[in-house]
């Protein structure tokens, strides 16, 4: 029973780091822009493809080709939000939601046309690698994951904090009209805010390609649980993204391990509802408007 | 690889209506008919590589038939086949299913899905179209006395109930007779039926169920659900599931080194499929699965096999071997119909006793409800890198590796 139980334990973790820096993309993305990105799981998806033509063409491993993923998506996130979302600023907000999910639908079948419904892999020397420690699997690629996922938002974190574009992105988030008084050219952060999140989810797909599969649909599997996680963390606050992506990694993992059937989707979608009804602004949130 | 067979396509068709010309004056007869043949298979959509592998499967049987002369009996007619896209969505199913019917369409084949396939045979009922059942394996299919549908493979209950006895026997004979049991499956409409049926049959066979853990195919780790499978100490575990999902619980569980006598997959979608196998040597090697497929020991399905290989550079995967087989059951009943009408095709297809074929079983023949009667998959084990017959006794390519000791803790 105990080893169950550490071994739920660390595997929750492993995937909660990575639900993390998935979720800290989008919140990052809905604090600046106001917009549940449904797009945010289709462009991990194509993360995921670039990371593995890169591996299959020019054999790069997956880990060095964050270092082109993350500009690349960057760019391709700016691009998303000058072309199909600031265009639509002033559109009531649920045309805006749909607008991400057209263009998640959009990606999604353009990967179909492109590399049709194959399951493909990326099999570097280390996605099998795993040790124990006392009984407990660790796998290695799901720990560099998880490590990576942790540091690179924790990067953001800090650039969040300290440099200019980065406090005006928090500024923008916490304070629209504000920032506009004092200058902030709200258009330009806007597409930074939007192209960090998409770099950000890019990045995570990488880190994941070693021990996953890329497909066109695979972006849900991460994304569902995204959602779930920023609620959690409060909509738009980056640090309670990552903790709230260990939550639901936890509750998702200790629910498979301990509860009968598939029980463990209640169990995080009840820890949703009830966070939802009692703390809507999620469990690191603070309270706007005091 | 399309564009090649787009190509050679056209080439049959231009050779066939070439050869219709010349034959035209000499023999003075009316312009060669034809037998239009619907399929509609999620071609695009997150099953697109599956429903290939489908049509692969129809397309050889039938440049087979027609380079052999078309149907006979009706004086040489050669096969077409008209195409739909079911994206695997019901709606499109049905309106696909409307349309081919409306061009006129002999007989129905398809639609991979058990959801799509529950609505579209509503569409075939009242259309009285005869509608062929590829890969849908659902139980409730032919259910509610229905005329035109039929079903050559096994179904949900036969794939479940015959594959565990066949793993009851192998065990016993190496005298660890099957006590407890562990069942993954994916959570909807397949997976589901699989372990009812696994659950239900332990009572005859002497085991129980010691764990049954639904799964969303969604989900990205199952490290906590193998442990708990684990610790519960099975002698087998049997996975009914996709290609994603099926490939990380076997991972995950050599990595957990989840100590159980042999891991067995129940019409999983990758534990006998050749990319699979080819792209997981080591992982996949004395992997287990109960499925359709065809029998080793007949000459014509290796010589099947050869020209599905040259063809399509592939080996022939159980959707091949599927829609190769229904194409001839269906080549066998326009004969005995020598008609095209729809009503005639149904009786003939529904009188069907055809010995010449390439699977694991007696003579195809349909009972009442339209299920194949013999319908029996085989026991595969993934040896030397290809999927072998191990059982049941009578069509045995070569002896099971049972207990697995890699799965052994």
């Amino acid at each position: 029973m105990t080893w169950l139980f550490l071994q739920a334990v660390v595997s929750g973790l492993l995937l909660g780091g990575v639900y993390g820096l998935v979720a800290s993309g989008l919140s990052l993305i809905f604090g600046v822009l106001r917009i549940i990105n449904f797009a945010h799981g289709a462009v991990m998806m194509l993360g995921m493809y670039a990371s593995y033509w890169l591996f299959v063409l020019l054999g790069v491993d997956p880990y060095l080709s964050i270092l082109v993923t993350g500009p690349l998506f960057f760019g391709i996130g700016v691009l998303i939000q000058r072309i199909v979302i600031e265009p639509n600023r002033d559109a009531a907000e649920h045309n805006q939601l749909l607008l991400t999910l057209g263009v998640a639908l959009f990606f999604e079948n353009l990967a179909l046309v492109l590399w049709q419904g194959d399951f493909r892999t990326v099999r570097v020397w280390y996605s099998g690698a795993s040790f124990l420690v006392a009984d407990v699997l660790v796998e290695v690629p799901r720990l560099v994951a998880a490590g990576g996922a942790v540091l690179i938002a924790l990067g953001l974190w800090g650039f969040l904090r300290t440099t200019d574009v980065g406090k005006a992105i928090r500024a923008l988030s916490e304070e629209p009209e504000g920032a506009r008084l004092v200058g902030v050219n709200v258009a330009r952060i806007r597409g930074v805010a939007f192209g960090i999140g998409s770099a950000c989810v890019a990045v995570a797909g990488a880190l994941v390609t070693p021990f996953f599969y890329v497909a066109p649909d695979v972006g849900e599997s991460f994304n569902i649980m995204a959602f779930v996680v920023v609620v959690l963390g409060g909509m738009g606050n980056f640090l309670g993204a990552l903790m709230g992506g260990f939550i639901v990694g936890l509750a998702e993992s200790l629910g498979a391990a301990f509860l009968p059937g598939s029980l463990k989707q209640l169990v995080v979608f009840g820890l949703f509802v009830v966070v939802l009804l009692l703390r809507p602004e999620g469990l690191f949130g603070t309270r706007r408007g005091r | 690889m399309s564009r090649d067979r787009v190509s050679r396509r056209v080439f049959l068709k231009t050779a066939g209506a070439v050869a219709a010309l010349g034959a035209l004056p000499t023999v003075g007869r009316a312009q060669a008919k034809e037998v239009k043949l619907g399929y509609i298979l999620p071609v695009t959509g997150p099953l697109a590589f599956e429903a290939q592998l489908s049509l692969n499967g129809l397309q050889l049987a039938v440049d087979e038939i027609n380079a052999a002369g078309g149907v006979k009996a009706l004086g040489g007619a050669k096969l077409t086949l008209s195409p739909g896209d079911t994206q695997q969505k019901v709606e499109l199913g049905n309106s696909e299913a409307a349309r081919l019917i409306d061009q006129g369409v002999t007989v129905l084949i398809g639609p991979f899905s058990s959801l799509v396939a529950f609505s579209v045979r509503q569409v075939t009922e009242k259309n009285k179209t005869p509608f062929m059942l590829l890969a849908a394996v659902a139980d409730n299919l032919t259910e509610g006395g229905l005329r035109y549908v039929f079903r050559v493979q096994p179904n949900g209950k036969a794939m479940a109930t015959v594959t565990m006895n066949n793993i009851a026997e192998m065990a016993k004979a190496a005298n660890l007779p099957l006590k407890r049991v562990a069942m993954m499956h994916e959570d909807g409409n397949f997976g589901t039926t699989m372990g009812n049926h696994v659950e239900a049959f332990g009572g005859q066979l002497g085991y129980t169920v010691v764990q049954r853990i639904p799964y969303s195919i969604k989900s990205p780790d199952f490290t906590a659900e193998l442990s708990k499978v684990k610790a519960s100490k099975p002698d087998l575990l049997v996975i009914s599931g996709y290609y994603g999902d099926s490939k990380i619980i076997a991972e995950t569980a050599a990595k957990l080194r989840i100590g159980v006598n042999a891991l067995v997959g129940l019409a999983n979608a990758a534990y006998s499929n050749p990319k699979f196998i080819t792209e997981n040597r080591e992982l996949t090697d004395q992997l287990f699965d109960g499925n359709y497929w065809h029998n080793p020991q007949s000459a014509r399905a290796r010589a099947v096999f050869e020209a599905y290989q040259k063809r399509f550079n592939s080996t022939m995967s159980n959707h091949g071997v599927q829609g190769y087989q229904v194409m001839f059951v269906l080549k066998d009943a326009l004969e005995r119909a020598a008609s095209t009408d729809r009503e005639k095709v149904r009786d003939a297809i529904a009188k069907t006793n055809l010995t010449d074929h390439i699977l694991t079983q007696d003579a195809i023949h349909f009972d009442e409800a339209g299920e194949s009667v013999n319908a029996t998959p085989a026991l595969l084990q993934v040896q030397g890198g290809k999927p072998v017959v191990v059982g049941p006794a009578r069509f045995l390519e070569a002896k099971p590796v049972f207990p697995v000791a890699k799965w052994k803790g």
